[in-house]
């Protein structure tokens, strides 16, 4: 059977229509009952934003050939409650605020389900077990945790139904437990992202990515592809009207690759057809010469003279160097009592949001060039697709989709340039929906550093003077690494009062992946360093990690390694509150683990190993020697 | 030794709060509507962080009405005003002030006409929750009624606020200059256990202090700080985007490995309000915060552990247990011939 | 993406067998899929168009399970989920609860065959060391001038290396037979890069049988996964164990007899130390499930008994 002819039962209504014999569950859902609280996050059963009901059992739709649920029943988010309604575990989602992006909400709320389906008196353990194959990205799980023991301790009688209402108005609405407004679209499947949006006639594109990390385009023969029957339009760089090239600080990067590739993942081409799977196709019928280039893949490598070069405007790689300089650091390292120096790397980090990029872009009866997308930015996205397509700027519109997760990746404009192209050039709304693959291959990176760190102290643990270096890997395109580099650079030292500081970060092009914006912009790397060394340093001195940190601090009105004058400096007060909470017991930090006192107490959970429902179901309390 | 070791560890951070060193902005537009509801406009929405809930919030209390009374008009270039970006810890301080200050704008639209219609100063006037009323008189209404008697006097209770954080550039030479107006200050003290056969950390507790000005919704701060720690620990113990060449080798989720439900710790949150004497508000940020000092208390939690000082991230198993090897040899013993 | 121009549904096995030896070159035979799907992905083998999947989820005689003179038979539809479902298996296969809780996840373990597991033959398979631990046959049918002939190989002769096995055209694996380990108490030992949903590194099964009074091994089975091209059964280990007092001395010792069993060419420094403790680990945990408890290294020798 080529096509399936499927007949079940979804959400309690029955289903009879035809899908093809490649449709996954998923698909059916998705494509052609328009049930799109089901998601798809990875395609490959990682992440668990497709978790449906199939006679009972929850599964993985995007791991489910279609055929598979034929004539079975199936129960999706959307089914779960009564029409406008919500479940228990839905109002319990919303009471403690478990959806953030919502993304993977709706198969969150399937698997917790079925947690509490397979077992309503579910311990923590054994709920976190059941839920352990849905990834969650913005929430740290903790409040999803929550909800569940709520609405189970609800559903059992424990709590009353009134636990899940919210909280009254009180005196003031701020400092208030508001619930999230957004949350019962977001826990009953209802939100719409961008790959959930459909318009009549809408075409599907997909793009034609570099199969090599830096070479000369020769040629690119498009005329087979065009030629297919269901391709509307195969575009190229040489489609841009205007002046191309986007980025957050250097415009450097162009729409699809000009002439030239510089990493592997960047587009060259894309088709816009009138279903996937001929999009598909028609990518193989494209013809690409290239010619390949030398190569730099190490940011020391490419800061090297003779190192490849990778944009001409920066004959040195360079994008960005950010010098900050403060008093004298050789008269601070000359009157340490301890110099320490000491080098630390972190790794490139995906931003891993479980929304996969996607966009819908249409030209309006106006005129009005239109793209629907989760952008982070849609104000600066539309000034510089304004000047790539070569239109007066409100004749460019950009609508911000729910972002299913951004932490800095969805601010690079990286695909809705090529969807404004294609929406231009065959006059038909286009849609494009990223795989969780081409995700990772073709958009930024947190910035990987490398950093070699000097620091000089007194006996007391004052220090005298740091020297600090990072040297970043910006990837093929500039992105965000200007501003990266500087962040980097202004935080680097820490929040501590110190009189000479020699500060240094440089962010340089190689051909990997591009590196970008990425929750905390370059702090996270500086300050790892930073409070890594401190300790390594309080070791040495025999202080207790606290203690070093105060006799340093920043406090209000000190000057900052950028000389601003600050006023109120609340450092002080974390420390304490950190130190009074965790009820840390003093001592110098010297790998006194076995002997600390402070351990296992209140505010850590149990270690976690796999089993806890096989444990509870022969539970063993009673013990007695045999020895 | 034991096979399982645990340790603490801590760490400070630091941070700025909006657009670095350069000048922020931001605006929005506000309408008290029929029935006592209100229309919110600002160029930016939702990235999952609770922002739309934040800004209802603030302009029920500014306005006068609840939260659920509040629609958000939002994220289209062609039909709201300029928010700019969603990040840089922005989106409660700089449109959060704006928000705020088109509500007064809106406000003072209202109060004028509803304090001429009961003859009183203006300045008497308080509203919340659904109601407005002039202190120290009995003269109190709902709110749809006050917007009824403010139109039919002619006026549409409208508003507009632009807020601007003022950050200067960095001097090319010795980076000196003001880069923000808001810096928030934190401290995370983590809790770890180090399976010594495996080479697995467990990271147990976080005790996670964060200075967020002050807190709209102190339940969304506790959300954006526990995600933050994750994210922290996954770079810090098993994210690792991997490239040979060029090419990646961590294609997917079955190779990206990424935090789930058993990898938590329990995250305990402080929030401390400090307020920004700066802004409306007073409120400053916390997205971006939260995660910045979590990897380093967990290295040094780590290293109090087991006395492996890991300088390169992610601690993977591999790295731990490497580390204890060459401390073993380095100190010349073998645990396992202790017994 | 994983396309095909049929998806057949065979309904018994000789039908299965039809389609599977008519199927055009280049069709695959699939029992849950969950291997598959992610399988036809960019980074792995990348688009797929095949000209049949033949699915034998519906074929009935490959549904369950039994237990005829101390051997359990396993269907080859038979999932994960159920070694933790299943009482009589939990009885009968009683490292198997502890090997599933670790493999894959819930919704996935709803899907995935044992029998996919060892078909597919990767060396970081949870699934299979447990089967060479239990003496594993497998069952392998096929057509022979219109009826099914059957033929049964031992696991270890089964698997040959990565992807590797010895079946051959035509034929369908129909069953996995094992031991019934009633009465022994079972372990597994994992580790990956995190706790749910993650491929071993090493892996490791346990089962202990004591001896009536508890205070001696009976039987003991130990089998690694994750460290070479196939599974490892730790002969020695076993065989030293047997008869020895229990007690963490006799574990230690015995560790000693396994030798370098570390075949896989990366991360061999790494999985030669795990390997020593999840050794002790299987053994002490599979203890546990006898309900004794040995205590912590550092308090030596004493034994406690858990009732």
């Amino acid at each position: 059977m080529s096509s399936l002819d499927m007949e079940l039962t979804v959400n309690g209504r029955a289903v009879k229509r035809p899908a093809k014999a490649r449709m996954r569950l998923l698909d059916f859902l998705r494509d052609e009952l328009n049930l799109t609280g089901t998601k798809e996050g990875c395609g490959a059963g990682e992440c668990g934003t497709c978790s449906v009901f199939v006679d009972g059992k929850l599964v993985k739709s995007c791991l489910m050939p279609a055929a598979k649920a034929n004539g079975a029943t199936i129960e999706t988010v959307e089914g779960l409650a009564k029409r406008g309604g919500l479940t228990y575990l839905q109002q319990a989602f919303h009471k403690t605020g478990a959806s953030q992006c919502g993304y993977c909400i709706p198969g969150m709320v399937m698997a917790a389900t079925g947690a509490l389906r397979e077992n309503p008196h579910a311990g923590l353990d054994e709920i976190k077990e059941r839920l352990g194959g849905n990834i969650c990205r913005c929430t740290g799980y903790s409040k999803i945790f929550e909800a569940v023991e709520l609405a189970r301790d609800v559903m059992n009688g424990a709590l009353p139904v009134t636990a899940l209402d919210g909280p009254g108005a009180g005196a003031s609405y701020i400092g208030n437990n508001v619930r999230r407004l957004d949350a019962p679209s977001k826990v009953t499947g209802a939100l719409k992202y961008a790959g959930d949006m459909v318009m009549p006639g809408m075409l599907h594109m997909q793009v034609l990515r570099s199969p090599v990390a830096h070479a000369l385009i020769k040629s690119i023969d498009i005329s087979e592809a065009e030629a297919m029957p269901g391709v509307e339009c195969v575009i190229t760089a040489d489609d841009v009207p205007g002046e191309d090239g986007f980025g957050v600080f250097v415009h450097d990067q162009p729409i699809m690759a000009r002439g030239r590739v510089r990493y592997v993942g960047e587009a060259i081409a894309a088709v816009a057809a009138v279903d996937v799977e001929t999009a598909m196709a028609a990518l193989g019928k494209i013809k690409v010469e290239y010619e390949n280039l030398p190569a730099v893949f190490d940011a020391e490598a490419a800061m090297a003279s003779g190192a490849p070069v990778l944009h001409d405007y920066a004959p040195d790689n360079i994008v960005k160097h950010i010098p900050i300089r403060k008093g004298d650091v050789e008269a601070g390292f000359a009157d340490a009592e301890l110099v320490v120096e000491q080098s630390y790397e972190t790794q490139p980090v995906e931003h891993a949001y479980l929304e996969p990029e996607a966009g819908l872009a249409y030209v309006d009866h106006d005129g009005v060039v239109t793209v629907i997308s989760p952008s982070q930015n849609i104000t600066h996205h539309r000034h510089m697709l304004a000047k790539i397509i070569d239109r007066p700027i409100n004749k460019v519109r950009f609508i911000m989709s729910p972002v299913g997760g951004g932490f800095g990746g969805k601010e690079d404009m990286i695909y809705q340039g090529m969807l404004a192209l294609a929406a231009m050039k065959s006059g038909l709304p286009v849609r494009l929906v990223f795989t969780r693959e081409e995700s990772i291959i073709s958009t930024a990176k947190r910035h990987p550093a490398r950093i070699t760190y000097k620091m000089g102290l007194k006996n007391d643990g004052r220090i005298t003077a740091v020297e600090f270096r990072m040297i970043s890997d910006g990837g093929a395109y500039g992105l965000s690494t200007e501003g990266v580099m500087r962040k980097a650079a202004i935080l680097s030292c820490g929040p501590y009062d110190i009189a000479n500081v020699k500060i240094d970060t440089h962010g340089v092009y190689t051909n990997n992946t591009p590196s970008g914006a990425f929750r905390t912009f370059g702090a996270m790397q500086a300050q790892f360093a930073t409070e890594s060394h401190l300790d390594i340093c309080a070791g040495k001195l025999g202080l207790d990690p606290f203690e070093i940190r105060r006799v340093n601090m920043m406090r209000s009105g000190a000057s900052t390694h950028t000389k601003q004058k600050l006023g109120s400096v609340s450092l002080g007060l974390a420390l304490e509150a950190a130190e009074k909470a965790s009820g840390w017991e003093s001592g110098p930090s010297v790998a006194r683990g076995g002997v600390r006192g402070d351990l296992g107490r209140a505010g850590n959970r149990e270690p976690c190993t796999l089993g806890a429902r096989i444990r509870t179901s022969h539970d063993v309390d009673t013990k007695e020697d045999i020895a | 030794m034991s096979r399982k070791c645990r340790g603490r560890g801590m760490a400070a951070s630091w941070y700025g709060i909006a657009r670095t060193a350069t000048i922020d902005r931001a605006g929005a537009w506000a309408e008290l509507d029929d029935g006592g509801t209100a229309k919110i406009v600002t160029g930016v929405t939702e990235i999952g962080e609770g922002i739309l809930t934040v800004l209802a919030q603030i302009a029920a209390e500014e306005l006068g009405v609840r939260p659920e009374d509040v629609t958000i008009g939002d994220n289209d270039t062609a039909r709201s005003p300029e928010a700019a970006h969603a990040g840089a810890t922005r989106q409660t301080y700089m449109i959060g002030n704006s928000v705020a200050l088109a509500c007064r704008d809106a406000r003072v639209r209202l109060d004028a006409e509803i304090a001429d219609h009961w003859g009183v100063d203006s300045g008497s006037l308080k509203a919340f929750d659904g109601e407005i009323w002039a202190e120290e008189t009995n003269l109190k209404m709902t709110m749809e009624e006050a917007v009824d008697i403010c139109k039919k006097r002619g006026v549409v209770p409208v508003g507009s606020g632009s807020f601007t954080a003022h950050g200067t550039g960095l001097d090319p030479e010795d980076g000196s200059g003001s880069p923000w107006q808001a810096y928030v200050f934190g401290c995370q003290v983590a809790e770890v256990e180090v399976d010594i056969v495996t080479g697995e950390v467990q990271v147990l507790g976080i005790w996670a202090a964060h200075d967020v000005g002050r807190a709209i919704n102190p339940r969304g701060v506790e959300g954006q700080i526990e995600g933050g720690v994750v994210q922290g620990l996954g770079q810090a113990l098993m994210e690792d985007y991997k490239l040979e060449d060029g090419h990646t080798t961590t294609h997917g989720f079955a190779k990206y490995i990424l935090p789930t439900s058993l990898d938590v710790p329990q995250i305990n949150s402080i929030l401390i309000e400090d307020p920004d004497p700066l802004s409306p508000l007073g409120a400053k940020g916390i997205g971006e915060p939260a995660l910045v000092p979590t990897a380093p208390a967990i290295m040094n939690a780590i290293y109090d552990a087991i006395g492996v000082r890991i300088t390169s991230l992610p601690a993977t198993p591999e790295k731990i247990l490497a580390g204890l090897v060459a401390k073993r040899e380095q100190e010349g013993t073998r645990h396992h011939a202790a017994e | 993406m994983l396309n095909c121009d049929q998806y057949l549904m065979p309904e018994t096995l000789e039908e299965a067998l039809a389609q599977w030896v008519g199927a055009p070159e280049g069709s695959r035979l699939l029992a849950g899929g969950t291997d598959i799907l992610p399988w036809a992905r960019e980074g792995r083998a990348g688009h797929m168009h095949l000209p049949a999947i033949i699915d034998i989820s519906r074929v009935k005689e490959l549904h369950g399970y039994d237990v005829v003179d101390g051997r359990v038979r396993l269907g080859a539809n038979l999932v994960f989920q159920r070694f933790l479902t299943s009482e009589s298996l939990r009885h009968h296969l009683p490292c198997m609860p502890h090997c599933a809780v670790w493999f894959a996840d819930d919704q996935i373990r709803e899907q995935a065959t044992l029998v996919g597991n060892i078909v597919n033959a990767s060396p970081a398979a949870d699934g299979t060391p447990a089967i060479f631990a239990m003496n594993g046959t497998v069952e392998i049918a096929r057509l022979d001038g219109g009826s099914v002939a059957r033929r049964s190989v031992a696991i270890g002769d089964f698997i040959t290396g990565p992807g590797g096995t010895t079946l051959e055209a035509g034929e369908i694996l129909t069953a996995v037979a094992c031991d019934s380990m009633a009465g022994y108490g079972g372990a597994f030992e994992k580790v990956g890069q995190r706790r749910s949903l993650v491929i071993s590194v090493v892996c490791a099964v346990g089962l202990v049988k004591l001896s009536p009074d508890k205070k001696t091994f009976a039987d003991v089975r130990l089998a690694m996964g994750g460290i070479g091209p196939v599974p490892i059964r730790l002969d020695a280990v076993e065989a030293f164990l047997k008869g020895q007092p229990v007690s963490r001395k006799s574990i230690l010792a015995a560790v000693k007899t396994a030798g370098d069993l570390v075949r896989s060419r990366t991360r061999r420094e790494y999985r030669s130390e795990v390997i020593r403790g999840f050794i002790e680990r299987a053994v002490e945990d599979a203890l546990a499930d006898c309900g004794v408890a040995l205590l912590p290294p550092e308090m030596k020798e004493a034994v406690h008994v858990v009732t």
